[in-house]
């Protein structure tokens, strides 16, 4: 990943970020960046580096936001609030124009001319930065110009801030407007641990920047930073709103039924778009004294979702709260390209946060306008695909789960098999023997781990192999689990017996973000003690943020814990309490029990996902065994969510 | 404007607290020049002159709940040109409509000892519901700038400019962060009219919906999500406020009466049980 | 006029019964409904009834069920003049049940807020209401006429109290911000600055009120009526110290109901105060001067002393409570001014608190007097029973009392001006109309 810092960007120490303060509120500037007030990041005036939130954290979800303190001495972790630079660019509210009645029955009018404060915006986001390009074309780059606007941007100097750290709603990288600050800047800052590496993107900011007291940045904070900015697009992905002719998709579905659902939860309440940093409505006032002699017209933000906004004299265009949400979108994702060429979506995440009832536009997209393929992370191109081709890895040790399971740590030869993911597949295959599928159990960073139970002659035959022994893989196949449907949400994770080895990267990728997610949820059912997986990384997992609760069928020597079906474990639970997310893997009856109380339990069958077990030999969808109604299970699935399934799910003799 | 000679304005109240009217006596700074554009014809709160019509405007506070005030707002309504009802009472019932999901004999019984000696309908209910009305200013109280709008509009012959619009629209307007979703803290802003400038997220606490519910109101799916965490009786009581009796609060409002009813039993004076 | 009327009303007086009927119309620039009866025997001895039309609306009932931070806002909405006075004798009342620990600045802040509770309430009687009856217009629109000075001093002070309720609770009527524990939201301490400069202003107006209250020319009247205030060992009344007369009643403000009990009269809305021996006691600021005047502010000590109007002339005159409130206008300025100086943000705007079972009551001064409140509360802190007792219900008994000691005195002249006595005299008391009466008309019947 590029970021934006140039080799000889300057260094400035976390300490002495106040002489960068200095010089930008030079000449009279005011710098204004992020400041906590009320429970949140607010943009207010920042005197020194004490009013920034050094420490400070945001835990985002839709309709949900907290700070947290106590997480060391950086002071750009929190990332957006609820207030974009659009305040000061673009005020919620402006005198515009003065009219006067005179004495002899005339009248005089006179625009307020434009008065913008002298301002340095500190931290601005790449995000932002996109947001304030779509603002310069939308109020500043057409046949008529927003004058005031206009004058606020030139008046103004822009400090950003390249992110190191992503909110659950973020999705700037989905949009291709971060986190790596490009242009638009005339300063940006990286925070790496003792301070910033800084670059200018502007003349004025190379003016700024030699004035800079600091060293230069050497290689290895550089490359801290653009390491930092890169994991943080890695952490955040790329595929939350699939964008690839979404205009098109958005326009051919403006019947879909889902207009009408999602008005059934939509408030009308105008929070997405006041939010929002390219909304850019507005309704003018007037005020006038009581004889009418002299009228000040105020213009205010408004919103497509307040009830006046397309009144006319006979009546309103968009009554129904479907018919103004469905304005909205389709305006921010597709109409906008048409008037401006660009999407009006920048992937800040406000509008998925502060929805008073956690309306997620990327979920909202995902329903009414699917990509062509699942939205998921794009699977990588397996090692080997084609039937009979074989990738050979090297058996490094065993490792016994259970009487029977064990799991083995192999070294593949072509390591695009360890980019596979949580929930994807391989075909094994020894010579002599049919090849058979087998999930990953994790994911190492030079070994993949197979967990396998010796069932028949196959799966015995590689269990038998003596360390440093080969066995042919091919893979990584089919869809994984879609862990980006879990971001900001609750997550369930229920296994049955063997079933928890799938999970166990989901496991491992849950736990490499935690704080990307909310409560963790993993229960697991067995059918006696000594059937149990993973026996020491339960405990170590209840220890690192997620509940684990269990229960065997029956009971055995030492113990203590519940006897039972995982359904006990689950059925007193509420999951409706917080938007929730359940992963389920094991045999199907397990299934299909377990999904029936995560329903009730308040999950939608969206949310719910399963991997069903099949006959498989060719595990690209070519060979038809694993075939059930329109799906092959090999490749696409194994993953599924309910509501894809639908009735094929609990329906026998499919 | 000049010329005309100024509008007979009539300042009245039903079933209230006079807080709306007093809002009008509150423009401290305007409260001059107002006496002199408009001819206050009848203020019982601030003027001892009288007039029982006709009025060119007429304002209204309190809503309908004795059989004198049924009779007096029809009779009123016919001596005006233009009715005017402001506030929460007079626009949609006020907290005293509550009772309208009760008994209210047994509530006056439970009020004074001797329940037959007051005179009381069984409902209190807005203006409207009685009488035509030409515009409204709501609130618990009105907004001061809201009503200089009025008496300004009225005065220039325009349309006054009062936004239906969620809470939400003025909280962000003023850079307010959002107790629902920052804090967790109920807040029927969402789906309340503004006009009190976003007064209760600016002040650490959940709006209660003085100015009733915005057009088009999604009071359920607001209901179902505050409802994540708590009782169904605690939502529903949010909801039953000064405007509870509003149609789109009512049907919580109602629930949230009926839950607090307690259970019958003797009754000393007062309602002093112990 | 509205309603009620019988055909003798606009011409004012009649023969019914064979007793004059005496009739005035609906009194006005007092806050409420209702009518005064008054029945003239045939030795001369006069029968004064209050009748209290204003519509009941149920409070204590509507308040069953409710959390104590749900009654405050309720409670609120018993009176737009003086919300704050009912917030904060319940809150006063629920703190006390359940032992909450109250910060010294946010008890500063209740009492800034009370303060200008008061500022606002006086100036509005004393300026808009009152003074009319004295300077001889119907009202201070017409009086500005000819007083501008006056009624823009009145204005400006008035405007500054409704400021600091602002301030505090986000708006003048009905604020937002009282809870239990203390406030939803604290003032930083900037937010109180703006108040400086006006409040100097204001007490400079204030002490030039008091002067001119003083030299208003005032009917005769003399009366020694039983009064009734809250006394502190150091404060002014307010919400604090204990209840007491000027014929040794002393108790604790939780305790009201040890000494006064409620009745209902046929002729009332408002359910009225009497003390257990029945004879009616009066509250207020006439109450407040005379039983703990040694607490005033020495700025509005010195004013009251500057006046030269004795203390039985100022207790036993009715006419003279604008001089007994333009005293208190002036302490509650003075006072103002002393908390916004001294004003350090609490640590935490509110402290938390566990509801208990048990019974809640507490007695703080309205701007009219002593407003009691008393809930019954269960365990999970919900009301299960409600009393509120307002000063206007208490004051009820007082004033039908004084109306019959005056009333001889101005029967005889023409009816207008009967009638304009008869109404500047219940102005005196400062009727809280909405909180329980409002007066309608004044009848009276004269046996022959």
């Amino acid at each position: 990943m590029v970021t934006s810092a140039p080799p000889g960007a300057t260094f400035l120490p976390r300490e002495r970020f106040d002489a960068l303060l200095d010089l930008l509120r030079e000449g009279g500037r005011t710098v204004i960046g992020p400041m906590l007030r009320d429970g949140a990041v607010m943009l207010d005036e920042i005197a020194t580096a004490a009013d920034l939130p050094a420490g400070w954290r945001d835990e985002q979800a839709p309709g949900h936001y907290r700070l947290s303190d106590g997480h060391g001495p950086r002071l750009f972790d929190v990332v957006n609030g609820p207030q974009s630079w659009k305040q000061l660019t673009f005020p919620p509210r402006l005198p515009v124009a003065t009219a006067r009645r005179e004495e002899a029955g005339g009248a005089s009018f006179a625009p307020v001319p434009p008065d913008p404060p002298r301002l340095a915006f500190l931290g601005v986001r790449a995000c932002e930065l996109a947001a304030l390009r779509v603002q310069d074309r939308v109020l500043a780059g057409g046949t008529y110009v927003d004058e005031d606007y206009r004058a606020r941007r030139e008046a103004a100097i822009v400090v950003a801030v390249e992110c190191t750290r992503a909110g659950a709603t973020c999705f700037c990288a989905s949009m291709g407007t971060g986190p790596e600050v490009r242009s638009g800047h005339d300063l940006v800052l990286t925070e790496v641990d003792d301070g910033f590496v800084v670059s200018a993107g502007s003349p004025a900011g190379d003016r700024l920047l030699a004035r800079l007291p600091g060293p230069r940045a050497t290689a290895a904070q550089i490359a801290a930073a653009s390491g930092a900015v890169a994991a943080t697009r890695a952490a955040m992905g790329d595929d939350a709103v699939a964008t690839e002719g979404l205009r098109d998709r958005l326009m051919d579905k403006l019947d879909s039924p889902r207009w009408a659902e999602v008005a059934d939860r939509c408030l009308a309440c105008a929070n997405c778009t006041m939010v929002c940093p390219t909304c850019f409505c507005t309704s003018t006032n007037v005020h006038s004294d009581l004889d009418g002699t002299v009228n000040v017209a105020e213009r205010e933000w408004d919103s497509c979702f307040n009830v006046g906004f397309a009144k006319v004299a006979g009546g309103n265009f968009r009554p129904n709260r479907s018919e103004r949400y469905r304005q909205w979108l389709t305006h921010k994702f597709a109409t906008w390209y048409d008037q401006f060429g660009t999407s009006g979506c920048v992937g800040c995440g406000r509008c998925v946060t502060w929805c008073p009832v956690g309306i997620d536009v990327r979920e909202e997209l995902a329903a009414i306008a699917p990509p062509a393929i699942p939205v998921g992370r794009t699977p990588p191109r397996p090692a080997a695909a084609t039937t009979g081709r074989f990738d050979v890895a090297t058996l490094r040790e065993v490792h016994a789960e259970t009487d029977d399971t064990r799991t083995l740590r192999l070294t593949p030869g072509d390591p695009a098999l360890l980019g596979g993911l949580p929930g994807q597949f391989v075909m094994v295959e020894q010579p002599g023997f049919p090849a058979f599928p087998i999930s990953a159990s994790r994911y190492g960073s030079e070994d993949l781990f197979l967990t396998v139970r010796g069932a028949g002659p196959a799966t015995a035959a590689v269990l038998a192999t003596p360390i440093g022994g080969e066995v042919g893989l091919r893979g990584p196949l089919g869809r994984p689990w879609p862990i980006d449907r879990a971001l900001g949400r609750d997550v369930v994770v229920a296994a049955g017996g063997i079933g928890l080895a799938p999970l166990r990267p989901l496991i491992d990728a849950l736990l490499a973000d935690r704080d990307r997610f909310g409560s963790i949820l993993l229960a697991y059912g067995a059918r006696t003690p000594a059937d149990q997986l993973f026996r020491d990384e339960l405990a170590s997992w209840a220890t690192h943020g997620i509940e684990v609760v269990q229960i065997v069928d029956r009971s055995g020597p030492g113990w203590s814990g519940r006897v039972g079906v995982v359904t006990n474990l689950l059925d007193q639970r509420d999951f409706a309490r917080r938007p929730s997310v359940a992963f389920v893997c094991g045999p199907e009856r397990m299934m299909q029990a377990t999904t029936r109380v995560l329903r009730d339990g308040g999950i939608p069958a969206e949310r719910v996902f399963v991997s069903l077990e099949r006959h498989m030999e060719c595990g690209i969808g070519l060979c038809g065994h694993c075939q059930m109604g329109p799906f092959f299970i090999c490749k696409d699935g194994p993953v599924f969510s309910l509501a894809e399934l639908g009735d094929l799910f609990a329906r026998e003799g499919i | 404007m000049a010329a005309q000679r100024p509008p007979r304005v009539g300042v009245v109240k039903l079933a209230s607290c006079d807080g709306c009217q007093l809002t009008i006596l509150d423009l401290e700074d305007e409260l001059i020049a107002i006496g002199q554009r408009f001819d206050l014809v009848e203020f019982p709160e601030a003027t001892s002159r009288r007039s029982s019509g006709p009025y060119d405007v007429l304002l209204v506070e309190g809503s309908v709940s004795t059989p004198e005030q049924l009779e007096r707002i029809v009779e009123l309504r016919a001596r005006s040109k233009l009715l005017v009802t402001i506030g929460a009472c007079a626009t949609a019932g006020g907290i005293q409509a509550l009772r309208n999901w009760s008994s209210e004999p047994e509530w006056r019984a439970s009020v004074y000892p001797r329940p037959e000696e007051v005179e009381s309908l069984a409902t209190a209910t807005p203006v409207a519901e009685h009488v035509t009305v030409d515009a409204e200013l709501r609130g618990c109280p009105i907004d001061g700038r809201q009503l200089l709008e009025l008496l300004t509009a009225l005065r220039l012959g325009r349309r006054p400019q009062l936004p239906d619009e969620a809470v939400c629209d003025e909280c962000k307007r003023l850079g307010r962060v959002c107790v629902l979703v920052a804090s967790d803290m109920p807040c029927l802003g969402p789906v309340t009219a503004t006009g009190c400038g976003a007064l209760c997220p600016g002040y650490a606490r959940g709006c209660y919906a003085c100015f009733g519910p915005k057009d088009a109101a999604n009071t359920a799916s607001l209901a179902s999500w505050i409802g994540k965490d708590r009782s169904p009786a605690a939502v529903d009581r949010l909801f039953a406020g000064f405007t509870g009796y509003a149609p789109a609060f009512r049907e919580q409002s109602r629930r949230a009466i009926a839950a607090m009813q307690p259970a019958p039993r003797r009754r000393h004076p007062k309602g002093e049980a112990s | 006029m509205h309603g009620t009327g019988g055909a003798t009303r606009e011409d004012g007086a009649s023969h019914e019964h064979g007793g004059l009927h005496f009739e005035v119309g609906q009194l006005t620039r007092v806050e409420g409904e209702g009518s005064l009866d008054l029945r003239v025997a045939a030795d001369g001895t006069v029968a004064a009834q209050l009748r209290i039309f204003e519509a009941p609306r149920y409070f204590e009932r509507l308040v069953i069920g409710r959390t104590p931070d749900e009654v405050l806002d309720i409670v609120a909405r018993i009176c737009g003049i003086c919300p704050v006075a009912y917030q904060m004798s319940a809150v006063h009342a629920f703190e006390d049940l359940f032992e909450v620990p109250i910060d010294a600045a946010v008890r500063a802040l209740r009492r800034l807020m009370y303060c200008g509770e008061w500022i606002e309430s006086h100036s509005l009687h004393i300026f808009l209401l009152h003074a009319p009856d004295f300077l001889g217009y119907p009202s201070a629109l017409e009086m500005a006429h000819d007083h501008l000075e006056l009624v823009g001093r009145g204005l400006a002070i008035k405007k500054l109290g409704n400021r600091i309720v602002g301030i505090l609770g986000g708006r003048a009527i009905h604020p937002v911000s009282v809870r239990v524990g203390g406030f939803s939201r604290a003032p930083r301490a900037h937010d109180l600055d703006e108040l400086r400069a006006p409040l100097q202003a204001a007490i400079a107006d204030a002490e030039e009120t008091v002067r001119w209250a003083a030299s208003l020319d005032t009917p005769r009247s003399d009366r020694e009526p039983r009064l009734v205030s809250l006394r502190h060992p150091s404060e002014y009344p307010m919400s604090d110290g204990r209840i007491v007369s000027s014929d040794g009643i002393d108790l604790a403000p939780s305790d009201w109901g040890r000494a006064f009990h409620e009745e209902q009269v046929p002729w009332s809305h408002a359910l009225q105060s009497r003390a257990a021996d029945g004879v009616p006691y009066l509250l207020g600021p006439t109450a407040r001067v005379a039983l703990a005047g040694d607490r005033l502010h020495p700025i509005a000590r010195a004013a009251l002393d500057a006046t030269g109007i004795s203390p039985e002339e100022l207790r036993r005159n009715v006419f003279r409570s604008i001089v007994a409130r333009s005293v208190e206008l002036l302490h509650a300025l003075a006072e103002a001014s002393d908390i916004v100086a001294a004003y350090e943000p609490p640590a935490k705007p509110y402290a938390p608190w566990k509801p208990r079972a048990g019974i809640a009551a507490w007695a703080t001064e309205a701007p009219r007097g002593l407003l009691f409140q008393r809930y019954r509360v269960d365990a999970a802190g919900k009301v299960r029973a409600a009393q509120i007792v307002p000063p206007t219900s208490q004051n009820q008994a007082a004033i039908e009392h004084d109306l019959a000691l005056f009333a001889p005195a101005v029967l005889d002249l023409p009816h207008e001006e009967a009638t304009g006595r008869l109404e500047q005299l219940i102005r005196s008391y400062d009727p809280c109309i909405s909180c329980a009466t409002h007066f309608l008309d004044v009848r009276i019947d004269r046996d022959r």
